[in-house]
């Protein structure tokens, strides 16, 4: 029943694999339609210089009707970066990601706003609730409500 | 964009939340789930004159202005004893992660069994004694528009999607019933065609829209010609199960959102000064407001949708407001219509398409009082 999801996921791999990713991300694995894990680096003269990040895109049945969970990858070999709207478990606060998800936007052009989230930061902290947030968080951000009234990071 | 303040979310247990609605698990589920949306009362003057669109009180037979939240809140209750090992008792933070995503999904389907995307046609006297006990007015301009000739109503579900589902319904209903459907076919095809520039000129990659105008374009051709081997001409319980099909639906809901962006993107200068974010009333750019308050899922139109998605399509719209105000025009009980006319269209003996507006929710005005 998903022929949306196929077609486009198949498109949008098509579309990296013949024509490259923007600089600084790179595929990690992209070999089923349910997961993929894409590493992002923020290059250039930022505050996570030489740091490198895995995010990790869960497609629902109806992607890209629905916006995909991503999280920043959190286990031994990947750590979430350390801003104010990521929580160490990986998950992200960014509207983008919840209400104001559309079809337009894909794999790769989330990849490049959280590249830039992280390339616009002044200050490495985690948000301020991290660890009561941490230690509730539902496995899927996307059962999580977030307040989002934070133009400025 | 802007992004989430890392504020506390309802859904991770917090604790002041939970102990403060004192109705243990289901209330705070129910608003970890609920997408409330809000009315948007702003109003551009319509071009007959103008009805401001201000929210009205107890538009809806049980005192709730709003369709989406009056459906939300019965969804949660009686469902929630029969998952396992779960109970009513039990507050939000016990639960483990699958007995939440299955509870989340639980309702998610209840949901979507209460109510179809869209409905078959049913009296418009039957929404009329809805308001028996209710709003006088109300009734009074129903049965003004049962005697101009609106017998029926085809209700859409209120997910925020209304105007878009029920534009996109009428749409392809009136090329159907068209006199002559073959012209009208080949006219539609032909503007959707033309449609694509607006979203290339807006910037939108090809591979982004094109799944979704091709379940619309192929909707639309197999009024004319069989979809494939042995599959039947489009009949009108064939459209309706269509847009019943949420992924056949939703798609093309999400075309007529890209489409009206790319109208608003494409005539900037002219919708600018309308582009008001409806939850902060604040002036917002045109690339803010199109991405925010019109491609993004699930977000209601207001006048400017409604004006660009008509002219993208060469479309007259006809929208009746069924509020409490009495009628514009000095006659009680009369209904105002706000128009948004196209300059090119002809109708070549269509019918029009006519929407039904209760603050907050559309649903499709019909001559018929039966499928």
């Amino acid at each position: 029943m998903a022929t949306i999801l196929t077609k486009r996921l198949n498109k949008e791999l098509r579309e990296m694999q013949t024509h490259g990713l923007p600089t600084g991300i790179t595929i990690v694995r992209a070999d089923d339609l349910s997961e993929w894990l894409l590493s992002v680096e923020v290059l250039g003269n930022t505050l996570y210089e030489g740091e490198k990040f895995c995010l990790r895109f869960e497609f629902p049945h109806n992607y890209p009707i629905d916006s995909p969970a991503v999280t920043f990858v959190a286990d031994d070999k990947w750590t979430a970066p350390v801003h104010p709207h990521v929580y160490s478990n990986g998950h992200i606060c960014a509207s983008i990601l919840g209400p104001e998800w559309s079809p337009v936007l894909s794999v790769v052009s989330v990849c490049l706003t959280l590249q830039s989230m992280l390339a616009s930061c002044t200050s490495k902290q985690r948000p301020p609730d991290n660890d009561k947030y941490v230690s509730h968080a539902p496995r899927n951000p996307k059962n999580t409500r977030f307040h989002y009234d934070d133009d400025t990071v | 964009m802007h992004y989430f303040a890392p504020q506390q979310s309802v859904a991770t247990g917090d604790e002041t939340h939970r102990s403060s609605s004192g109705e243990g698990m289901s209330r705070t589920l129910q608003l970890a789930l609920q997408e409330s949306r809000e009315i948007t009362p702003m109003g551009i003057a319509g071009e007959e004159g103008g009805t401001d669109r201000v929210p009205q009180s107890a538009l809806f037979p049980d005192g709730t202005k709003n369709f989406d939240e009056d459906e939300e809140e019965i969804q949660v209750e009686g469902e929630l004893t029969d998952v396992d090992g779960i109970n009513p008792e039990m507050k939000l933070s016990d639960l483990t992660d699958a007995q939440i995503i299955r509870l989340t999904q639980d309702l998610q389907e209840e949901e979507s069994a209460r109510r179809p995307l869209i409905s078959p046609i049913e009296p418009l006297s039957e929404l009329a004694e809805e308001y028996a006990t209710g709003s006088r007015t109300v009734v009074d301009k129903l049965s003004y528009l049962e005697r101009i000739g609106w017998r029926g109503v085809r209700r859409t579900r209120g997910d925020g999607d209304c105007f878009y589902r029920s534009l996109a319904f009428s749409y392809v209903e009136r090329l159907l019933l068209a006199p002559d459907p073959a012209l009208a076919v080949a006219m539609s095809l032909s503007t959707l065609q033309e449609t694509r520039h607006l979203l290339d000129e807006a910037g939108f990659q090809q591979l982004v829209y094109e799944d979704f105008y091709d379940v619309l374009v192929r909707l639309i051709s197999s009024i004319i010609s069989p979809p494939g081997p042995y599959e039947p001409l489009l009949s009108s319980p064939g459209l309706l199960a269509a847009f019943q099909d949420a992924e056949t639906s939703n798609s093309i809901v999400v075309y007529l959102r890209l489409l009206t962006s790319g109208y608003i993107r494409a005539h900037e200068e002219e919708f600018l000064p309308y582009l008001f974010s409806p939850d902060t009333g604040d002036l917002l750019d045109t690339r803010d407001f199109c991405e925010r308050e019109v491609e993004a899922s699930g977000k209601e139109a207001d006048h400017v949708q409604e004006m660009a998605l008509a002219r993208a399509l060469n479309l007259c719209v006809r929208i009746a407001y069924l509020d409490n105000s009495l009628g514009g025009q000095g006659a009680e009980g009369k209904v105002d219509f706000v128009t948004f006319e196209s300059e090119q269209e002809g109708g070549n003996g269509m019918h029009e398409i006519a929407l039904l507006y209760r603050p907050g929710h559309f649903d499709i005005l019909e001559t018929r009082d039966t499928e």
